[in-house]
């Protein structure tokens, strides 16, 4: 490790929307680096060391809960994916924007993403009454990999906080609602129609409303194929369009 | 079952289709412009021997109509995604300087495993669009005036766009404007092409970074060709391919 430890310090925004004393602001705390020190690490000793009320949200520590995501040095990150030792010693901490704020660093994605999911049904479409006794239809392994690809999004918000598209318009499906939809989309146990999915993603804010700043595939924590995903739902409402126009 | 699309849906893609169309159009047009002018890196002559050609044939005039049609429909059709409130504005140059920031900081513990990667793509979207409404100034100043000298020939016994005209008015202080709207036009459509072709997908048969690339070449060197014929066209150098007409009739 380094000879030298640094000493690193943390610029963390602080306002509580439920006091109405509370004014935003930010708070310095300086701390010394410790090896593999993860900004979650990090939070929880300035917790226990100088400010038990510092709001920060967390569960898995390992990059799979996706609650801890926040604006690092104006960048969205997980803190607990994030080594200081990847970060200069002065370190800004926001809380994530486009989300309702909960308190300091904390934001309620929750709620955004249950609109999300409830505007593009995000659960499988299937038309036909169930059998328990038809045996399950098989699914190529090409699809079944592409949709476990997308499958990986962890939800934590850093492509919604990054997009230019959506910080202006909050409703915005953004890298994670698109995902979502080319999920279902290229699954074939989903009975909706190319027609029904046009509706969904061409609306106004839907995968048009992206103005290609890209940088929901670059500040994606899981590495998803964000741009992928937006190239493939352009294609296909193209192919949609054309082909209801010829019937 | 008829199959009904909700006409919000088809416009929304129809608005995307003409923006990147046109963009995609004039960026092309923009490349044959460079060579045409550039016509002028053989000297007078060539020059004049290729404004003539366009006016005689008919080929200059309806081509300055189309491409004024087209850089306002793309001015129109581009622009329906840049924010109106100048609040909203900041908010993304905010977000686009942070996200550039994050990336480049020299850091010397940094692991090759950082999940910081370099983002560059959201300030040339904010470049694109400063650089697109310089353009919009400048680009309607040079295709009225080039306008006027391709036009004004059918009404009287005036000469269309020859060299001398050309020269005198470049050496005089046209060259500033015309340098800035060479820089504002080639990085507005380089960088347009790649948002293009990144947005359609182009991405499953070539990287990003590649992409990134072949942009970045076309970029210099176009820009490099198209400040060499400003020179000339000032008057500073000689004309550097002056010698392939040597031997030509005059």
């Amino acid at each position: 490790m380094s000879e030298t430890t640094r000493q690193l310090r943390f610029e963390i925004f602080r306002y509580n929307p439920e006091d109405a004393d509370s004014e935003p602001h930010t708070d310095v705390f300086e701390l010394e680096e410790t090896p593999f020190m993860t900004l979650y690490i990090a939070l929880n000793q300035i917790r226990e060391k100088f400010d038990p009320g510092l709001q920060f949200d967390f569960a898995c520590r390992s990059a799979i809960c996706g609650s801890c995501a926040m604006m690092v040095n104006g960048r969205p990150a997980l803190a607990c994916r994030t080594l200081t030792s990847d970060l200069p010693d002065k370190i800004c901490l926001y809380p994530l924007p486009v989300f309702k704020l909960i308190g300091d660093l904390s934001v309620d994605t929750g709620t955004w993403f249950r609109a999300m999911v409830e505007r593009t049904e995000a659960w499988i479409h299937e038309r036909l009454p169930f059998d328990p006794d038809a045996t399950e239809e098989r699914m190529s392994d090409d699809i079944a990999a592409a949709i476990y690809e997308n499958d990986r999004c962890i939800e934590c918000g850093c492509c919604v906080a990054a997009c230019g598209a959506a910080n202006i318009d909050s409703a915005f499906l953004a890298g994670a609602g698109l995902n979502r939809i080319a999920r279902f989309q290229m699954d074939p146990r989903d009975q909706r129609t190319d027609a029904d999915w046009f509706e969904v993603l061409a609306s106004e804010q839907g995968v048009f409303a992206c103005i290609g700043m890209m940088a929901c595939e670059d500040v994606c924590p899981k590495e998803l194929p964000l741009l992928d995903v937006y190239g493939y739902l352009r294609r296909k409402s193209l192919a949609t369009a054309l082909s209801s126009r010829e019937k | 079952m008829t199959q009904t699309l909700v006409t919000s849906a088809k416009r929304q893609l129809a608005h995307e289709i003409i923006s990147g169309g046109t963009g995609l159009v004039l960026a092309l047009f923009m490349w044959g412009h460079v060579v045409l002018v550039g016509s002028i890196l053989t000297g007078e002559r060539g020059f004049n021997w290729m404004a003539t050609f366009l006016e005689d044939y008919y080929i200059a005039q309806p081509t300055v109509v189309a491409i004024f049609t087209l850089f306002l429909v793309h001015a129109v059709f581009a622009a329906r995604k840049i924010p109106a409130q100048l609040r909203e504005r900041k908010r993304i140059a905010d977000l686009a300087k942070g996200l550039k920031k994050s990336g480049r900081e020299k850091v010397a513990t940094r692991t090759a495993h950082s999940p910081f990667r370099p983002h560059l793509e959201s300030m040339l979207w904010i470049w694109q669009v400063r650089t697109g409404m310089i353009m919009l100034v400048l680009g309607s100043f040079h295709l009225i005036l080039l306008g006027m000298d391709v036009f004004t020939p059918l009404f009287g016994d005036i000469v269309g766009i020859e060299s001398s005209t050309s020269m005198a008015r470049v050496g005089a202080g046209l060259w500033l404007p015309y340098a800035i709207l060479l820089l504002c036009v080639e990085f507005h459509a380089s960088v347009g092409l790649y948002r293009l072709a990144i947005k359609w997908g182009a991405d499953l048969w070539m990287s990003r970074k590649t992409m990134h690339r072949i942009e970045q070449v076309i970029f210099w060197l176009i820009l490099v060709i198209g400040g060499l014929t400003l020179t000339v066209l000032a008057g500073w150098v000689e004309p550097p391919l002056a010698f392939l007409l040597d031997g030509a009739a005059p």
